[in-house]
């Protein structure tokens, strides 16, 4: 079968293609750039983890790493919450109201960060945002809020508004119903969304290098980022920042591997 | 609003129209107003730090402000003058943008759609290569960036290392250093970098097809490629416009893997908008940034309608 | 809360989302960093102790700089030099934004030409004219950090952006390691590339470090020692037949520069020249101890692509006085930062820096003992340009010109390459 064949050949190169690198990537960070450069697909020499000692001493890459997991740590859960709020409210309204916050609140899916990043900056700059973590964290809130929204909104419409009214009529208060009803059956949803917002938060970069200033406050995509300077095209130890900025998601995807390709897929279809 | 009629609803008694009620302002079961709360804190976070600093740029862009100084002028549309006919720098970059877009929205949607097909049966195999395919959407544009970047390095780099080693030295080249071709190179990682969502998104519609059309067609002697265009290419067309859609906005911001590849600022033939508006907001010419940072929303706002027309011209079904 | 009607809920919602955007809508102008800077005084006076942030590029010169602050330090109790590096690319791109508002760089370096210019204009400097540290300079050196009657900043290093040799393959060639005019350059080229080494590999992928290779090129082709800054201004034109003559001398060295060198990063283009492979690294000084770290063992000598045609030329090569020292007018601590300023400029501290970095600098009675320093001092007392590129204000503009020479390499005509970058010098004038 001439079909079969040329379908095994298409997926085997496409397999290679990415299997190779990555591989390369992988044994070149135990590799010193002589050895790279000798030998791209050759084994390491040694596994000794000296490029990886001197990413998370000597460039410091590990606070890096834990500005990443502060940043990303805070501004997923604020975003999922406040989205889930919205969203709650979006559901149970109706007519004009509803129509209305919802539209106000997505829309904002249309303005890309590069639009309005000059006038952020001088804000930032105002209110004492710039050069910190918070100013980090609200950044990432604000850019995927209307995303989160919509997911988050997007499912909750689809509950039977019966589940909320049987409970308003109990006398429920609707912080109740968010908490106890609106919550628990949008799980799915909102583990969708978090996985999206959480491979969005992680790996963000035009943030942190519009407002970071000092290295200390750097997050790992930056910190990648300046790795590559006059002097520093070293690939070893691009490679080993690589591996180490990648090492959550990575681990995260081997493990919760269908709900990230259903959460990045949610996250896709409906920007 | 209300979306859920019908019968669900017309079992319950009181509720029997909610769609009309609505209309009439006559709410059956009265709304909480404590619901209005609710989405206080996201409307104020989108008004406040969204939709402010989005109308400020308009007012900066009619600026010549340098972002430090206390003194600016008003220069009406000059700026936007300037960026159309006077700046060579940013009508490359703008250029530059739309063959980056209609590259990778093109090569991304057959490209994914391919794989799509081609893994579409729920077998264990397909289940692995899919999750494999998958995988470099999760990593970031740095990291894509930096991979790439070894593999292009011309003399120690991956891509020339393996055509040496099979014997095909003719074709290596200088990839992102050859000013003519540079582009598309970056346009094949981004293709390699998101490839495979778009293949989940592919699959998924692929999915929904019922398989008794194609049993049918079979009968009726259709062979595969007419089976393709009557049944499967009508049927994804939701899918496609979802691809297309994500793929254009995704590839107006490469900013991140542009950077990471080309370095900062990125030379001429790798500029695209969003690098620009980044290069002059460094220069400090905020008032200028400002204003092409509008014309890359209208860029893209003009773009998506026009796949919106494009696409609804697309067969579906008829 | 149940009597809050659905239309004073909206009108709520309403009002506060219109009232915050109204609120904070000042719009352009003003300060975007609280307590901006101001202008040039003297840095305040007072007790030397809390903590100094010191911005700089350097990161390779991390380690010197930190035994450097333990000796500041030993000096000065209660005193705590922090260092905040950026990359050079960053930092040139966004230093003033980064330093501007003193969040970093209490003390500070800037590249010469346009970061300093900009620097001073926005007032970030103070004066240093009656400083300490700035008696123990080279007098003749001093130049970059003028602004006017004042000096802002102290140029800390010298360093020599012409290409570096390995004069083992030299000699092996035969080859002339100082040649007099352009015809002895190509000849020297071609002698070594039929010993069968790459004449010259150079970064071209990476316009920081390939555009060094400008400042050679232009030094004797341009009819001004401020040629760039007129072709800022439009006094001189990329158009002009010496822009072209030099283009075409770019075109020359096709031949000899490493197969796809347009493509090539700095790393890879370090990496031929440590391990033998090319002949020259067409970067600069500041690379020798980068190009050591690499394994070089070979002894290193500076080669100036002269360009001259009748022998006549006017240098024999360029150099560059940048690192610009300066204490920030918006410190709230400037005392300590001018102390280490201070500190930095004298010759002890200043050799130790040279030592241990391979950099020489403009610092006077430095005593150079790194072998590589030694057998490149020399060049301190021969006639040497200062870079030309540095002349640039503008990013874009020096970019721009730049390319023109990147693109002859990848096959553009010097005339078409010329006029493209000349058309962007015009729309920014």
């Amino acid at each position: 079968m001439l079909a079969s064949i040329s379908r095994r050949g298409i997926l085997a190169i496409y397999a290679v293609i990415i299997i190779v690198p990555i591989t390369v990537v992988l044994f070149g960070s135990f590799k010193s750039t002589q050895e790279l450069f000798e030998g791209p697909f050759s084994l390491p020499q040694s596994l000794a983890p000296d490029n990886f000692a001197e990413v998370i001493g000597g460039q410091d890459l590990g606070s890096s790493f834990l500005n990443s997991v502060i940043v990303t740590g805070i501004s997923v859960p604020v975003t999922l919450f406040i989205a889930s709020l919205a969203g709650y409210a979006v559901a149970r309204l109706r007519g004009f109201a509803s129509w209305a916050i919802f539209g106000f609140l997505v829309l904002g899916m249309a303005i890309p960060a590069q639009a309005n990043m000059v006038p952020l900056y001088v804000l930032f700059g105002r209110i004492g945002l710039l050069d910190n973590l918070t100013g980090l964290i609200v950044a990432n809130v604000v850019s995927t809020l209307p995303i989160a929204v919509f997911i988050l909104g997007g499912f909750m419409r689809t509950l039977p508004k019966e589940l909320y009214e049987a409970c308003s009529i109990d006398g429920t208060g609707p912080w109740r119903t968010y908490v106890s009803i609106a919550l628990p059956l949008s799980a799915p949803s909102i583990a969708a969304a978090a996985i999206f917002l959480f491979v969005i938060h992680w790996n963000e970069l035009l943030y942190p290098l519009l407002f970071i200033q000092s290295p200390g406050n750097r997050t790992l995509p930056l910190a990648l980022l300046s790795f590559q300077g006059e002097f520093q095209t070293n690939y070893p130890l691009l490679f080993a920042g690589v591996i180490l900025a990648s090492l959550p998601v990575v681990v995260a995807y081997v493990f919760l591997q269908r709900y990230f390709v259903a959460g990045i897929t949610a996250g896709a279809s409906k920007g | 609003m209300s979306t859920h009629t019908g019968t669900a609803a017309k079992r319950k008694a009181p509720d029997s129209t909610t769609e009309a009620a609505s209309k009439k302002r006559r709410s059956p079961t009265r709304v909480n107003p404590a619901l209005y709360l609710f989405p206080l804190p996201a409307v104020a976070i989108i008004a406040f730090f969204l939709v402010m600093p989005t109308l400020q740029a308009f007012q900066y862009a009619v600026t010549d402000w340098n972002g430090f100084s206390a003194a600016f002028n008003y220069v009406g549309v000059d700026n936007f003058v300037r960026a159309f006919t006077k700046d060579s720098l940013f009508t490359n970059a703008l250029t530059n943008n739309l063959k980056f877009v209609l590259l990778v929205v093109i090569a991304q949607t057959v490209f994914s759609l391919l794989l799509a097909l081609l893994l579409v049966k729920n077998s264990r195999g397909n289940v692995v290569l899919r999750a494999l395919f998958f995988f470099p959407t999760i990593l970031s544009s740095v990291s894509v960036a930096f991979i790439w970047k070894f593999i292009y390095d011309p003399n120690f780099g991956l891509a020339n290392s393996a055509l040496g080693a099979i014997g095909l030295e003719g074709l290596q080249g200088s990839y992102l250093g050859n000013n003519s071709q540079a582009l598309y190179w970056v346009a094949v990682t981004q293709v390699w970098f998101h490839a495979g969502q778009m293949m989940v998104v592919y699959i998924a519609g692929l999915q929904a097809i019922p398989r008794e059309l194609y049993e049918a067609a079979e009968m009726d002697g259709a062979n595969k490629w007419q089976q393709f265009k009557s049944i499967t290419w009508p049927f994804v067309a939701p899918a496609t416009s979802i691809v297309v859609a994500y793929t254009t906005v995704q590839s107006f911001k490469a900013f991140d893997l542009i950077l990471g590849i080309a370095g900062n600022p990125p030379k001429g033939s790798l500029d695209i908008l969003s690098t620009r508006i980044y290069s002059t907001f460094a220069n400090s010419e905020f008032g200028y940034a400002a204003a092409q940072s509008i014309i890359f929303m209208g860029m893209i706002a003009l773009v998506t309608w026009l796949q919106r027309r494009l696409l609804r011209l697309t067969p579906k079904g008829e | 809360m149940s009597q809050i009607s659905r239309r004073q809920a909206m009108a709520v919602l309403g009002a506060l989302g219109f009232g915050a955007t109204a609120a904070a809508c000042a719009g352009p102008g003003g300060s975007t960093a609280p307590g901006g800077a101001t202008g040039p005084a003297a840095p305040a006076t007072g007790a030397i102790t809390g903590r100094v942030s010191f911005a700089h590029w350097r990161g390779e010169d991390k380690a010197v700089f930190d035994e450097l602050i333990k000796r500041f330090a030993a000096k000065n109790s209660g005193v705590e030099v922090v260092q905040d590096i950026s990359t050079s690319n960053d930092y040139n791109a966004q230093g003033l934004q980064k330093v501007r508002g003193a969040a970093i760089g209490d003390s500070f370096a800037t590249f010469r030409g346009a970061q300093f210019n900009n620097f001073s204009e926005a007032g970030i400097y103070t004066e240093l004219k009656n400083s300490k540290a700035v008696g123990n300079y080279q007098k003749g050196l001093l130049a970059a950090g003028q602004s006017g009657d004042s000096q802002l900043g102290l140029p800390y290093q010298v360093v020599f952006p012409m290409p570096m040799a390995n004069t083992d393959l030299f000699d092996k060639a035969g080859a002339e390691l100082a040649p007099k005019d352009w015809d002895a350059f190509l000849a020297m080229c071609e002698k070594l590339a039929s010993s069968g080494v790459v004449p010259i590999s150079w970064p071209g992928g990476d316009v920081g470090n390939g555009g060094q290779l400008f400042n050679c090129m232009i030094a004797n082709n341009a009819p001004a020692d401020d040629m760039c800054a007129q072709i800022e201004q439009g006094k001189l034109k990329c158009t002009d037949d010496w822009f072209i003559k030099m283009l075409n001398q770019y075109k020359d060295l096709i031949p000899y520069l490493q197969p796809n060198a347009t493509g090539t990063a700095v790393e890879p283009a370090q990496n031929l020249f440590s391990q033998g492979k090319a002949a020259m690294l067409a970067t600069g000084s500041y690379h020798i101890a980068a190009v050591r770290n690499l394994g070089a063992a070979f002894p290193i000598e500076l080669v100036f692509p002269n360009t001259s045609t009748d022998g006549n030329a006017t240098f024999e090569g360029v150099y560059n006085a940048t690192f610009i020292l300066g204490v920030n007018s918006a410190s709230k601590n400037q005392a300590a930062a001018a102390a280490w300023i201070d500190f930095l400029s004298e010759p002890e501290n200043a050799g130790y820096y040279a030592n241990q970095t391979a950099q020489h600098v403009s610092v006077k009675d430095v005593e150079y003992t790194n072998a590589d320093l030694k057998r490149l001092s020399p060049w301190l007392d021969k006639k040497t340009a200062l870079a030309a590129r540095f002349q640039f204000q503008n990013l874009d503009v020096r970019n721009a010109v730049e390319a023109s020479a990147t693109a002859v390499i990848s096959g553009s005509s010097p005339e078409q390459a010329a006029e493209a970058a000349q058309k962007i010098v015009d729309e920014r004038l």
